[in-house]
């Protein structure tokens, strides 16, 4: 019966929601830009980390390693690339 | 064909291992494309030229829907594969077609968002902000759709052939694909609809 | 009639309509002598519905070829141009397009399907593998390069060839300053090839991290695997930058968006840092399997092991890094602050201390080793010196300030030739000749082979280094002419004397082709020139499943070990060998693939929406196919080893 019970979805899920409504915060409340950007940014990427893990599998075969050397590295290329344009476009124009 | 049985359906052949590899790998560019997106927004969301910004145009109704619907469809299919992996075909087909059901919901949805933005006077050309906001919505969009038929014919492949290692293995890699676009799409709700919104 | 009128040449002449009775004619003689000869079912059979990576290879190869002569006779075109001062061989807009479409036929559709070439030829047989890990995939990404090379070449008889830079900057490449459809096949042409390439990128990365032979770990992959491997790395992460920019460039011209125009909010410096973003890891993506070849060829013939394996790897892996982090190299001028220069200043010399390593290792190769100066040796050894002068004067373009009077001028033109040229070319030609015996049973004649190497180093320093000097005296690059006044002309004549050496080097290789064909000995065993990896491991010619027993590793000069100290590399019986099956769908949905880019060219709706259709049809043809492959029975593979003398 344990074994039916999908617990681990179940809480992804949850934390899922959670995260998301606490993102919520930034519209329905008022703060500074420096405050939002900050919640914004730990809830998408943990929110990310939760779906590869989770509900994604990403880690539970012995490809695990290559699995996420391979996103980890497209997430800082693509981190490294979005404030590097940034830099050049809008804040060193 | 060599059939490990020691490990999961969707993993039991050396093939199968291959296409989960190689879709992983896919998901990699995925990311830079929509990480190529998102440099394109950023850049262009205060060039609004002489059309609206983005607060003028965001409304909070559609976005709450369209995040929720997808939220749930990313934990169906996940119980989706649950289903699959204690090999109960039904519960497992029942869980796809949901998550198929919830994903016309949330394309419904997005594409009243888009008569909208037409009615609000921010079409594909007004400027360079809507041009880059339609393109990274429409690209997730796009991707959404393709993905409804995809599931579909999985689905029904499921359902002739029962599940044997191709079908596992392609329904399990679909189910990849689908947490993927929940996972854009938590970047595209943060960082495009509450940051405009902020 | 004005339907028609929109294919007409907008900048016609007598050049060109003589392209396109000699297209025409080239076609009906093809199509003639197929059906005369009754070739149509083995093409079919053999070729356009194969999914042996040995014939894909083959059939990149050939195409590679064929464009590096395409490219080759813009070159010498130009260089015709440029020999004396106001020449008026050509005017200003042929001038334009000519440099457009060298510059993306000589990288997206010469080197690129060079560097695969190489790739499918070898990395199987060097993992040890029979295949690549997607077969039809493979296919559909030979056939997709093939169609958007094709319609970018039909541009210039059909609509006009896109005339704004193989960069295509905006806001020129736009609407308001490039009216006619010339830049609309360069956005699609180079989008269908560029999804060809993603797909390799993500094929080969499967294939090297999960196909290997047993015994073979990472660190005991031979290095062109190692380089082939970082190399697709990097194109699973550039080519989606490619497609999002030529995908935004194609809806500012087709749907009047406003991405990068001058109005409504759009940026135009916006498709430069994304062009770059793509284009510097992509300059990457050609050297590092050159190097790879070159970290095969010295080995074999300087008798010595490779030297440092291990910084080898780890200076690929850095640079895999780094070289998404230097583009605005590129762009120094455009704009942006001393800060973001100097950042990027910085990363870029970096970048040049990986590359440095490796010149080391190979000359440490060489040293005390038994050299014999064949072909391929030839062009490895002339590549460290010329290459090595590229290199520094990449260095010198990397320090911003001082690029402010260098960029745009002959001396970039001279840099990037000299890292392409004696790197990348070289490379392939030196591969060509090095791994031809393997693929086509009989080797290459030395003495000819010798004649190019030198027409082609000789012609290429009379062409190229004349460029640094005229460029540092104020020489812009893409000026179709200049005054007399300049000085400029003798210099001018001199890379014109040599780009006719290099086309005379060229011809030799050619000629080399058909006179060894002829002459050359059948009697050539499986190694002939005393190599060291697993590639040569195999019979020549190569039976279609590679290996009829997978070969087990102890190192990543298994071969040597094998002949030389008595390592078994084949051990076991033999087992009944799966094969994947041929399919025709990769073939046909590249032709799709075409009709659809031409139609977008010409914004067709009608036949583009049909054509997206089916390419859509074809995929979910492909989702309920059941496709298992066949298999090779044991007596078989016993008889084919007999045959081939010998069982391995
Ligand atoms: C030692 C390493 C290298 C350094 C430091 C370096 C540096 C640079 C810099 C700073 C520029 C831009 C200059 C300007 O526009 O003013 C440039 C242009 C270029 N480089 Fe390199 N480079 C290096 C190696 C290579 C290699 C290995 C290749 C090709 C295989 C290459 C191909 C190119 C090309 C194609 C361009 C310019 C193309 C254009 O503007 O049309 N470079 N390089
Ligand atoms: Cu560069």
């Amino acid at each position: 019966m344990k074994e039916l019970f999908p617990a681990k979805q179940v809480m992804g899920f949850v934390a899922s929601l959670v995260l998301t409504l606490i993102a919520l915060l930034v519209v329905f409340t008022d703060m500074s830009y420096t405050a939002g950007m900050t919640i914004l940014l730990v809830t998408a990427f943990i929110q990310a980390t939760l779906q590869l893990v989770v509900f994604m599998h990403a880690g539970e075969t012995e490809d695990g390693w290559a699995i996420y050397s391979n996103i980890l590295f497209g997430i800082v290329i693509v981190v490294l690339s979005v404030l590097g344009t940034l830099l050049i476009l809008l804040w060193d124009m | 064909m060599k059939i490990d049985h020691s490990q999961p359906l969707e993993y039991s052949t050396h093939q199968n291992q291959l296409n989960i590899l190689g879709f992983w790998i896919f998901l990699g560019a995925e990311i830079m494309l929509f990480g190529t997106l998102f440099m394109g927004y950023f850049t262009l969301e205060g060039r609004t030229g002489a059309g609206p910004t983005p607060a003028q145009i965001f409304e909070i109704t559609p976005v709450l829907i369209e995040t929720f619907v997808l939220l749930t469809s990313s934990f169906t299919i996940g119980l989706g594969i649950h289903a699959m992996r204690l090999g109960r075909k039904n519960a497992m087909l029942s869980f796809f077609a949901i998550t198929l059901l919830l994903g016309l919901v949330f394309l419904g949805v997005e594409i009243y968002e888009f008569m909208h933005y037409y009615h609000v006077g921010a079409t594909y050309q007004t400027s360079a902000f809507t041009a880059a906001l339609l393109t990274t919505l429409g690209t997730h969009g796009a991707h959404v759709t393709l993905g409804l038929f995809w599931g579909l014919f999985i689905i029904l492949q499921v359902k002739k052939r029962g599940l044997t290692p191709q079908t596992a293995n392609k329904s399990f890699i679909f189910s990849l694909y689908w947490h993927f676009l929940d996972v854009v799409w938590i970047f595209i709700f943060s960082f495009i609809y509450l940051k405009g919104m902020m | 009639m004005e339907f028609f009128e929109r294919f007409a040449i907008p900048h016609p002449s007598p050049a060109i309509y003589a392209s396109m009775v000699a297209i025409a004619l080239v076609t009906i003689g093809i199509i003639a002598g197929l059906t005369y000869f009754k070739k149509w079912g083995y093409l079919w059979r053999e070729w356009l519905t194969t999914v042996d990576h040995k014939k894909i290879g083959i059939m990149y190869l050939i195409s590679a070829l064929l464009m590096l002569f395409r490219g080759g006779v813009d070159a010498i075109m130009m260089r015709a141009q440029l020999s004396v001062p106001d020449a008026e061989l050509l005017d200003a807009q042929h001038y334009n397009e000519i440099f457009t479409t060298h510059g993306v036929v000589m990288i997206i559709f010469m080197a690129m399907p060079f560097i695969f070439a190489f790739m499918n030829l070898l990395v199987p047989l060097q993992i040890g593998a029979r295949d690549v890990a997607f077969p039809r995939l493979n296919a559909l990404s030979f056939w997709l390069f093939f169609a958007g090379a094709m319609l970018f070449n039909i541009s210039f008889v059909i609509g006009g060839s896109p005339d704004a830079g193989w960069t295509s900057y905006f806001p020129l490449a736009g609407n308001d300053f490039s009216q006619h459809v010339g830049t609309n096949y360069y956005m699609i042409a180079i989008q269908i090839s560029g999804i060809g390439s993603l797909m390799t990128g993500i094929n080969m990365c499967t294939t090297i991290l999960k196909m290997r032979a047993p015994g073979m770990t990472l660190m005991k992959m031979p290095m062109f695997t190692w380089s082939a491997f970082i190399a697709n790395l990097i194109i699973v992460f550039a080519f989606p930058v490619l497609t999002v920019a030529l995908l935004m460039g194609t809806t500012d011209r087709l749907f009047a968006t406003n991405f990068f125009t001058s109005d409504n909010g759009g940026m135009d410096m916006l498709w430069a840092n994304f062009f770059w973003i793509w284009g510097h890891p992509e300059v990457y993506i050609l050297i590092l399997p050159a190097f790879g070849l070159y970290s095969e060829i010295i080995p074999t013939f300087s008798r010595r092991n490779l030297y440092g394996y291990k910084p080898m790897v780890w200076s690929m892996v850095l640079i895999s890094f780094l070289s998404f982090l230097v583009w605005t190299h590129h762009f120094f001028t455009m704009g942006q602050g001393a800060l973001t220069n100097s950042i990027f200043s910085i990363t870029t010399m970096a970048i040049a201390v990986p590359t440095g390593v490796k010149i080391f290792n190979w000359l440490f190769t060489m040293y005390k080793g038994k050299i014999r100066f064949t072909v391929p040796m030839l062009y490895s050894v002339a590549f460290i010196p010329l290459f090595t002068v590229g290199g520094v004067t990449g260095v010198m373009l990397a320090m911003s300030a001082a690029d402010y009077q260098y960029h745009n001028t002959m001396f970039l033109v001279a840099h990037f030739h000299n890292t392409i040229i004696p790197g990348v070319v070289f490379a392939m030609l030196a591969g060509l000749t090095y791994y031809w015996p393997k693929f086509f049973g009989f080797m290459l004649n030395e003495k000819i082979g010798k004649w190019a190497f030198w027409s082609l180093t000789i012609g290429f320093v009379l062409a190229f280094f004349p460029m640094y000097i005229t460029g540092l005296d104020g020489q812009a690059r893409r000026m179709y002419t200049y005054s007399e006044a300049t000085g400029f002309g003798p210099l001018n004549m001199v890379s014109f004397i040599g780009a006719a050496i290099m086309a005379i080097g060229f011809v030799l290789i050619l000629w080399n082709v058909f006179y060894s064909f002829k002459n050359s000995s059948r009697e050539i065993g499986s190694d002939p020139w005393d190599a060291r990896s697993l590639e040569w491991a195999t019979h020549t010619p190569i039976p279609e499943y590679n290996f009829a027993r997978l070969p087990h590793v102890n190192s990543s000069e298994a071969f040597w070990d094998a002949k030389m100290n008595g390592h078994q590399l084949f051990r076991g019986e033999y087992e009944e060998i799966h094969m994947p099956s041929s399919s025709g769908v990769p073939f046909i949905m590249g032709m799709i693939f075409f009709v659809a880019g031409f139609s977008f060219v010409f914004s067709l709706w009608i036949p583009a929406v049909i054509a997206l259709l089916g390419i859509f049809f074809c995929m979910a043809l492909r989702s309920f196919e059941k496709d298992d492959g066949y298999h090779i029975s044991v007596e078989e593979i016993k008889e084919t080893e007999r045959k081939l003398g010998g069982a391995k």
